[in-house]
């Protein structure tokens, strides 16, 4: 499987070899080799069960918390293997964000609170770092406008597309590198998701993005780099224009067009 | 013209069979609320007149003397209930914890069902248990045993409630907690039991109200006193129920308008913890309600 | 199982269908009126309704854009879809414009017409290559038309070279001369058609 001639030269700010994955004795994963490059947005998309989910989940190491869940294979962020025996997960995930498919505020916690808990939870006290932390973050998440003026009010109270924004700022945050995001957009109206959209695509600037969806229109508008997994395999990997208009593989333009049975 | 058509098509059967079917609902309601209402009832009536300051703090006095109470049977139930809780609770949210949040581990599995098998014991054999490893071994009915007959009775209700409210937290919150980096020990300290809280503190109250009127074990254990606690735990206490149960199969007219009065005062604890319960579940509601 | 969007596409390729017959006709009609001296009144009509199918296959086109999405092969087909009619409904406006040479200048029955008559078969044979090669998405054979491409091209030169010394009839040279002139055009969107074949199969447009 051929890489995009772009990304020949540049280091990629995740690789995965061989990775693999599953629950007891089935693998959802059968060995996947990417390239995450970085400050893009990578979609990673897929019909129901190719596992896009587990491959995303397994780059923070949130996959292994799964009662029965395996791991072979290796997955280097900036070159250094997040699987090494050496390595701590609880520090791996906070190099890493998550965004999940439905928002998920800490619901007893304050919008202002919620923001920080990465940080007051790892014991941060300086209140100055904490109130710089929560403008900031809720700036960067296209957020602090709507909130400024009620940040001791519950997280919970805000709207869907609000709370998806809370919970993205507060994985900006812990200040990551990479953010994983699982469909963050599907249980949301298009207005929200919109506004989450444009947020993915400045974001970039300063993370790296990774983002699941089953929704091919928004892999299109919102994708640098595409990849298309079938059934546990890569199939094919390029910039979104590319595989959108002229994809390599026969399986990824069936998919695409729609006449997958 | 009667004529059937679609829409009228049998509605006067149906609608007649539809009150008798609601009637016989009503009948059931009221058969099954009667009871307590008539319990209520009696107690009121019959206690009612018993309530006043110095019932409810004077000591018992002897047949044929007026005046007197039951204040070293509520001082007693408040003690020996308060010391079953500060056991029961750790012990019981702990094991709640460890339930729902490792229900993989085997021990976990063999746990649970024991815990379930243990809250349906009948209380009695479980006051004999305590009166043989305690009672017997410190040669003296106290305090002590009683509290570890009512804790042995409230750590499965305890246990049970924990682990459904910490179930109910989503999954996804778990993982929010743990993709930002947060030990999975913090995560169940500061987010699952956070927002579980208002469960854990249903079970503990209903545990609590469980054990105030649990009178089997205690006839083993506390055993009962005339007088106020002296300060030694180890020697036998009163309690509200074994009052009204000494005084209630009594001869005397007297001592049996006691326990109407003591019971009055045990069933409007109860009446108070269970509306205190009511209104928490009210607001534990109101949290989840956003989430879904 | 059929999507959504099929509907749409099965009616365009029928459009495009009829309109690559309707075209095909229109020049023919026209060069036979060349050849053999007659009236063909009835390309005017071929041609308008040229015009209508194109306008409707634009609009058809358009709509399923922006309704379905439409990627890769779907894509790439909406947008060759909308050359190849444009392609048909300027075959049909030469032959119009090739019956309007004809009515203004008059009778030629003095030419010497075997020279533009002969390039017409070669543009002709273009015209049903390129059409069957799309109607089949024969791409081996939609290869084979751009090539010929170049011998009406040569035709049209050599014949204007010609013109410019000044030999012959008026009549003759000027009549030659702008039907080698639309000839030359036809044959070109004939290759362009062909090259769209192509391009709808495997994305590559070739250099122009």
């Amino acid at each position: 499987m051929s890489m995009p001639a772009s990304l020949a030269i540049v280091q990629p700010k995740f690789e995965t070899k061989e990775l693999k994955a599953g629950f007891g004795t089935t693998w959802v994963l059968k060995g996947i080799d990417l390239k995450i490059p970085p400050n893009r947005v990578t979609a990673v998309m897929g019909p129901s069960g190719c596992g896009k989910t587990t491959f995303v989940r397994c780059l923070n190491r949130l996959h292994e918390l799964t009662p029965g869940a395996v791991v072979e294979g290796q997955a280097l962020l900036d070159g250094e293997d997040v699987y090494d025996k050496r390595a701590d997960p609880v520090a791996v995930r906070r190099r890493i964000g998550m965004v999940f498919q439905k928002p998920n505020p800490f619901p007893t916690m304050t919008i202002y609170h919620n923001v920080v808990a990465g940080l007051t939870l790892n014991g941060e006290r300086d209140k100055k770092k904490l109130d710089h932390a929560v403008e900031h973050s809720l700036r960067g998440a296209y957020l602090w406008d709507e909130v400024k003026s009620k940040l001791t009010s519950s997280g919970a109270s805000l709207s869907g597309g609000q709370q998806q924004r809370l919970c993205i700022a507060r994985a900006l945050a812990v200040e990551p590198e990479v953010i994983l995001m699982d469909e963050p957009c599907s249980a949301l109206d298009p207005t929200a998701t919109a506004k989450i959209e444009e947020l993915i695509t400045q974001l970039k600037k300063d993370y790296t993005i990774i983002i699941v969806t089953h929704n091919l229109q928004q892999a299109s508008r919102v994708a640098d780099y595409t990849a298309f997994f079938y059934l546990g395999k890569l199939v094919e990997f390029d910039e979104t224009a590319k595989l959108f208009e002229n994809p390599k593989e026969e399986l990824t333009e069936r998919y695409i067009t729609g006449k997958f049975g | 013209m009667d004529t059937k058509s679609s829409l009228s098509n049998n509605y006067r059967r149906r609608h007649a069979s539809d009150r008798l079917m609601t009637g016989l609902i009503y009948v059931a309601l009221i058969l099954a609320i009667t009871p307590l209402v008539l319990i209520i009832g009696d107690v009121v009536v019959l206690g009612g007149s018993q309530i006043n300051l110095d019932f409810l703090t004077k000591l018992p006095v002897p047949v044929g003397v007026s005046g007197g109470g039951i204040g070293n049977a509520i001082e007693g139930s408040a003690i020996i209930v308060g010391m079953a809780t500060l056991i029961a609770v750790p012990v019981g949210v702990g094991a709640g914890i460890y339930f729902s949040e490792w229900p993989e581990s085997r021990l976990s599995y063999l746990s649970s069902f024991m815990n379930d098998v243990l809250a349906e014991f009948p209380s009695i054999t479980l006051g004999i248990f305590v009166y043989i490893i305690i009672v017997l071994t410190t040669r003296t009915f106290s305090a002590v045993s009683g509290a570890f007959a009512l804790a042995i009775i409230m750590i499965p209700i305890v246990a049970r409630t924990t682990e459904e409210s910490l179930k109910i937290v989503p999954v996804s919150l778990r993982e929010a907690s743990l993709a930002l980096g947060i030990p999975r020990w913090k995560t169940v300290i500061r987010i699952v039991i956070s927002t579980g809280r208002s469960g854990l503190a249903t079970g503990i109250l209903l545990a609590v109200a469980r054990a105030t009127g649990e009178t089997a074990p205690l006839l083993f254990t506390a055993f009962g006193s005339s007088y106020y606690f002296g300060g030694n735990l180890f020697s036998p206490i009163a309690a509200l129920p074994l009052l009204i149960y000494t005084d209630g199969i009594s001869a005397y007219p007297q001592l049996q308008a006691v326990a109407w009065g003591a019971a009055m005062v045990l069933v409007g604890f109860m009446l108070i913890l269970n509306l205190t319960v009511k209104l928490l579940i009210g607001r534990r509601f109101a949290g989840v309600r956003a989430e879904i | 199982m059929p999507r959504l969007m099929d509907m749409g596409l099965d009616q365009l390729n029928s459009l495009l269908l009829d309109m690559a017959t309707l075209s095909q006709q229109a020049v023919t009609s026209s060069i036979e009126a060349y050849s053999r001296g007659v009236k063909a009144t009835e390309v005017r009509q071929m041609s308008n309704r040229l015009q209508v199918l194109n306008r409707q296959v634009s609009d058809l086109s358009m709509e399923m854009i922006a309704r379905y999405q439409p990627v890769a092969t779907d894509l790439r087909f909406l947008k060759a879809c909308m050359e190849i009619s444009y392609g048909f409904f300027r075959y049909g406006r030469y032959a119009l414009d090739i019956t309007q040479v004809l009515d203004m200048i008059g009778d030629l029955g003095k030419c010497d017409r075997t020279f533009v008559v002969d390039t017409a078969r070669k543009t002709q044979e273009m015209i049903r290559l390129s059409s069957e090669a799309f109607a089949r998405r024969d791409v081996e054979m939609a290869r084979r038309v751009p090539s010929m491409d170049d011998a009406v091209d040569q035709s049209y030169r050599e014949n204007l070279r010609k013109t410019l010394q000044g030999k012959g009839n008026l009549k003759c040279s000027m009549s030659s001369a702008l039907i080698l002139r639309y000839l030359e055009r036809i044959a070109d969107h004939a290759a362009y058609i062909a090259e769209s074949v192509e391009y709808i199969a495997t994305g590559i447009e070739p250099m122009k």
